[in-house]
């Protein structure tokens, strides 16, 4: 959206091992911009993060049995539901991206924070221009 | 009884809030009774607004003091707290803005707490 207060950066972070909500809240203070001290609340300020091993992603309890994504069709009997476990099988991505973009306020500027996440399964991403590999992790 | 007539009177009430109407939207802004409506209306959004403004404003500041603490590896908190031992009584304003432009006057003030 607006850009000129300064130029984003890009961040990587490695999720393999982290617990999903507890990674997820510091990912979104660097997607909002909160750590920058020109930090406005109604401008995308923040900056790109781009994250790997994300299908390493862990997450404490039973969740990943217990815990399920529940949406709804739209046709009569069409409540559905997929458990964590076999979420990070189909589309291991999903899960933290869920959680990240939970955090997030619903609003219009939600869907300009939202395309700076980039969340890989595993340990190859696509921006090795920005982030050569060696890049350390930043949380 | 000598005729009463009533005179401008209601039309000059009229006329105020229609003045205050400029710029709105349709027959809001050209029909006396929609033009009350949104004006009073407007009105009060303005009073609270102004109060609103203000803290809004504070909400802005402390989360950018916070940012450039955490930055130095310090907490919004403990900076407050420790300026306002030194007595130094600079407001949120101020800090914000130095934060921001004038970086060595913020750092000065960092490593004193």
């Amino acid at each position: 959206m607006n850009r000129r207060f300064s130029q984003p950066a890009w961040h990587l972070v490695d999720a393999k091992n982290k617990i999903c909500g507890r990674l997820s809240t510091q990912i979104v203070s660097l997607l909002r911009g909160k750590h920058k001290p020109n930090f406005t609340p109604w401008y995308d300020c923040g900056d790109y993060v781009v994250v790997v091993n994300a299908q390493d992603v862990h997450l404490t309890g039973d969740k990943l049995r217990q815990k399920h994504f529940i949406w709804h069709t739209g046709y009569p009997g069409g409540l559905k539901q997929r458990s964590v476990r076999d979420q990070l099988k189909l589309k291991p991505e999903e899960v933290l991206r869920k959680s990240v973009l939970g955090m997030l306020a619903k609003n219009n500027l939600r869907y300009d924070i939202a395309r700076k996440l980039r969340i890989f399964p595993g340990p190859k991403h696509f921006h090795e221009d920005k982030l050569p590999p060696g890049t350390p992790s930043v949380l | 009884m000598v005729k009463v007539k009533r005179g401008k009177v209601a039309a000059v009430r009229r006329k105020k809030f229609l003045k205050l109407a400029k710029g709105y939207v349709g027959s809001h802004s050209r029909l006396s009774i929609m033009a009350m409506e949104q004006v009073v209306q407007g009105l009060q959004f303005a009073y609270i607004g102004r109060k609103l403004k203000k803290r809004n404003f504070r909400r802005i500041w402390i989360y950018r003091i916070n940012a450039a603490s955490r930055a130095r590896k310090n907490v919004y908190s403990k900076f407050i707290g420790c300026l306002r031992n030194l007595n130094i009584l600079l407001n949120r304003k101020i800090l914000s803005f130095l934060a921001f432009n004038d970086l060595s006057i913020f750092n000065l003030l960092e490593r004193k707490s």
